[in-house]
């Protein structure tokens, strides 16, 4: 038959094929990385707002919105999980720090220490975002996550400048049952959270999601309203936020803040 | 009785084929064969793969069932009165109530009658819905498509309303047996060629829809919290079992096994008597309406899981120390054996192959309940499972004979 | 030289963009490309992304499997079309991580796995390997319309009868949050997306009774 056939022409014409495939991907790839960057970090920090209560869950926000709250209000900054302090503000840009990438990377996490919220690793360090108002710092946002019914929840909680009460939180990515254990994505259940107290009167991280109806956060701060039918995820909430306010996580980083051992 | 005979035997020309009704034949073939003997019966052990190929068949069911009725009925009531607060039960709402009221009925637990009664008022709905709902797809299909009214149906409806909450909400039961009847039966061509049980295919539909209606911890009694005597728990024992701090045993259910074993206990309607669907049962198996091989292959496939389990043991998952004794009391096990398992149409043809759908249906109860914290009532999702493995495992089996036949000629 | 002009848009390419909206449906009638349809049709705009993302795959893989159908080598053909393929899905994954990035982590792998998507690879090889540029080109995008058309269907039902909301506005105000309607937690789950589709092969066949085999 004709040349189509030959081994010849259809080596030269794969070869032709993969440049041509391999430029055009490249060139997307490589063009849009800095957009898809700067969109993941939006989405994360969009997330911190929400749990600031900056920003209402859903609402519409640009980059450029982000980026004016953060320049003008917030400090973003690296905890040491293993002592409680604050990392150095100079070197590598904290606002770059992907925890989630550094729980993968063997050199930048260790292994969790016995825990029952389901977390086998945690990265050495964690992200701390400092919301400040006047000029003063008045809120303290963490990062959580833990093993809820399906796969893992991640979210962040946003504490008051006492480092105990609970200004807001928001679970941004999780796999729970839609309609039961899903509610924990729902703005209605989060605002709940607000006002309960993460630790009692003698520091414990004592926070829990209780079955059926908490009472109001003045008299019953330790305690969250249940999801009706979703035990299991209930438990998961109440198991990783423990886990991040104790010594394990965030715990001696926030008794120091709490100290006033740690200042911005 | 002669009048009737000669009024249906005169109207009966109008609804043959070519008649001026005989889009209506199938109406008129059900309540002609309702009320008299029909003019052909099947004679012999039928091999049509049909659920209920003699009336007398369904009749044996229905009447097999009417202990988990009355259970049903008088444990929903009892669970009820024991849970209200006497100090409020005068403002108690809603129509209910209204009619205990009115016809003089009280809350008294220990009343058989005043138990009997409140129970009635949320099981007889929910049937009357069952029948008239699902009795109108049966009717609408076996017009459109010119085919009988199958007596299969009246099994269906009754299973239905027994694996529901007794305060599963009216509206949800009417789409939860729609679907059962119009996508689990009627689409695969009717009753005979469906291979998914619709009761219970209703019955999913109504748990992966409504989950926080039909499972979950307050639904199984029927009350509504602020009227609740304090410190009551509805949950089921088995929901209970994920909280449990140490290994199973008859302190930690806080339940004697005698007590589910009866079914005093929160739970689906028909489902906590194990009792009541033991001589359901009894009947199923002396009549030979129900296979007896599926039903021991259940008990089978429970005991043999069970012990595994219990010889494996877990610190952490107290559900592996549950004895199989429990197991068979808890939940659907045994009102899904008696009735759902041995279902003819849904399950395999064949008696090894009816070993095999049972013995898996067992080992998969214990196993999910083990293992998957997420369904805890897991009786009737393991029943829909082995219903669609079960034409595989005919295939299987008769193949396998044809071979060793093949063989057994060549050699 | 025939009289047949291969570039004009003549009664082939309409056929070809019009067909496979309704009367050849690649999902209604050919069954092909369901996978995603379950995963992305919890909420209208997902499956409309989906859509479009498999709209623009199907059109530029046809023209450009049938702008080299003459210079391709029979015996690697189907690699040629996969690399084709698959470039593009990879092109519209980037784009779609750097513009809609919400909706991309929403979508997650179900965008990378249009690569498997029976639909585009049938058209290729079925279609674009043997007609000109023009024709494929309406082809695909004639497939990739009638499988938007029914994930947007699915879609519309899933999202209006398991969240009360269509394109995110409130349709039917839950029960939940003050309104009456209690949602059906099964929409939000992927069995729904199969039994919706069957519903809609079943409304399909009865209404254009020539599609039933027969048996």
């Amino acid at each position: 038959m004709s040349r189509l056939d030959s081994p010849r022409y259809t080596f030269v014409f794969a070869a032709v094929m993969c440049v041509v495939c391999a430029a055009l991907v490249s060139v997307a790839a490589v063009s849009l990385a800095p957009r898809q960057k700067a969109n993941a970090r939006l989405y994360m920090e969009k997330n911190v707002l929400v749990a600031a209560g900056l920003v209402k869950p859903g609402q519409d926000v640009s980059l450029a919105d982000v980026e004016r709250v953060f320049q003008a209000d917030i400090t973003v900054r690296l905890v040491d999980f293993a002592t409680g302090r604050l990392l150095p503000a100079d070197g590598a840009n904290a606002r770059d720090y992907d925890q989630r990438a550094a729980r993968a990377d063997p050199a930048a996490s260790r292994e969790a220490p016995a825990n029952d919220a389901g977390i086998k690793r945690i990265a050495s360090k964690g992200i701390v975002y400092f919301v400040k108002k006047g000029g003063q710092v008045d809120q303290v946002v963490i990062s959580v996550e833990g093993l809820g019914m399906w796969g893992t929840i991640y979210g962040f909680l946003a504490l008051d400048k006492d480092a105990v009460t609970v200004r807001g939180i928001t679970y941004y990515d999780h796999r729970e049952t839609p309609g039961l254990g899903g509610e924990i994505g729902n703005p209605a259940w989060q605002a709940m959270w607000k006002g309960r107290k993460g630790y009692d009167d003698r520091g414990n991280a004592r926070i829990t999601v209780i079955k059926g109806q908490a009472g109001a956060p003045e008299t019953d701060p330790l305690s969250v309203d249940g999801l009706s039918g979703a035990t299991i995820t209930s438990n998961a909430v109440t198991r990783l936020m423990r886990f991040w306010l104790s010594e394990s996580g965030y715990g001696r980083f926030l008794t120091r803040f709490r100290e006033k051992k740690e200042v911005l | 009785m002669k009048a009737l005979e000669t009024l249906l035997a005169r109207a009966a020309p109008h609804f043959e084929p070519g008649g001026k009704l005989a889009r209506f034949h199938a109406i008129f073939e059900a309540t002609d064969t309702f009320l008299m003997t029909p003019p052909s019966v099947t004679r012999g052990a039928s091999h049509v793969r049909d659920a209920i190929d003699l009336k007398r068949m369904m009749t044996i069911v229905v009447i097999a069932m009417l202990p988990c009725v009355f259970m049903a009925m008088y444990n929903t009531g009892l669970q009820a009165n024991l849970a209200l607060d006497p100090i409020k039960l005068a403002t108690l709402a809603g129509w209910r109530h209204d009619i205990m009221r009115w016809l003089g009925f009280g809350y008294d637990a220990r009343s058989l009658a005043q138990c009997l009664f409140h129970g009635s008022l949320y099981f007889l709905p929910l049937y009357a819905v069952t029948l008239a709902v699902g009795g109108f797809w049966e009717v609408l299909f076996a017009v459109v498509r010119r085919h009988e009214i199958n007596e299969g149906f009246l099994v269906t409806s009754m299973i239905f309303p027994l694996t529901l909450p007794a305060t599963a909400p009216l509206w949800q039961a009417a789409l939860g047996i729609t679907f059962g009847v119009v996508v689990a039966k009627e689409v695969f061509g009717g009753t005979g060629m469906n291979f998914l049980n619709p009761a219970l295919a209703g019955r999913a539909f109504m748990f992966f829809a409504y989950p926080a209606d039909i499972s979950g911890d307050t639904v199984w009694v029927a009350m509504y919290g602020v009227n609740a005597v304090d410190g009551f728990s509805g949950a089921t024992l088995l929901a209970k079992m994920r909280s449990f701090t140490e290994p199973f045993n008859d302190a930690a259910a806080d339940m004697s096994w005698a007590t589910a074993f009866l079914g005093f206990e929160p739970g689906s309607m028909g489902e906590t008597s194990a009792l009541a669907c033991l001589i359901g049962a009894a009947i199923l198996i002396v009549t030979r309406v129900g296979s007896w091989r599926i039903m021991a292959g259940v008990a089978i496939g429970t005991v043999a899981m069970a012990l595994l389990f219990n010889a494996i043991g877990s610190k952490t998952n107290h559900w592996f120390a549950m004895p199989f004794w429990w197991h068979m009391v808890l939940g659907g096990w045994a009102f899904g054996t008696a009735f759902m398992a041995t279902d003819p149409v849904t399950a395999p043809f064949t008696d090894k192959g009816r070993w095999i759908y049972g013995i898996g249906i067992g080992a998969l109860i214990v196993t999910i309940r083990v293992l998957n914290p997420a369904y805890p009532e897991s009786v009737f999702l393991v029943i829909l499972f082995m219903n669609v493995m079960s034409p595989l495992i005919d295939y299987g089996l008769v193949r396998g004979n044809i071979q060793r036949r093949k063989r057994r000629v060549q050699a | 030289m025939s009289a047949v002009t291969p570039s004009a848009f003549g009664k082939r390419e309409r056929a070809a963009l019009l067909d496979p909206i309704l009367t050849n449906n690649p999902i209604g009638v050919q069954v092909l490309g369901i996978c995603s349809a379950l995963a992305v049709t919890t909420r209208i705009d997902k499956a409309l992304v989906m859509g479009a993302g498999v709209i623009l795959v199907t059109m530029l893989a046809n023209l450009a499997v049938s702008l080299v159908r003459n210079h391709t080598p029979g015996s690697i053909r189907i690699i040629v079309q996969l690399s084709i393929i698959a470039s593009l899905v990879i092109v519209f994954d980037q784009i779609l991580k750097a513009t809609l990035y919400e909706l991309s982590l929403e979508l997650s792998v179900f965008v990378g796995l249009i690569i498997t998507n029976c639909i585009v690879m049938g058209r290729a090889e079925g279609y674009a390997m043997q007609n000109p540029p023009l024709a494929s080109l309406m082809d695909g995008l004639g497939n990739g319309l009638g499988y938007a058309l029914v994930l947007f269907l699915v879609a519309l039902l899933r999202e209006l009868f398991g969240a009360g909301k269509v394109f995110g506005f409130v349709v039917l105000p839950l029960a939940k949050n003050g309104g009456w309607y209690v949602p059906n937690g099964l929409m939000l789950l992927a069995p729904s997306g199969l039994l919706i589709i069957a519903g809609l092969i079943w409304l399909l066949r009865t209404l254009k009774p020539e599609l039933q085999e027969k048996d």
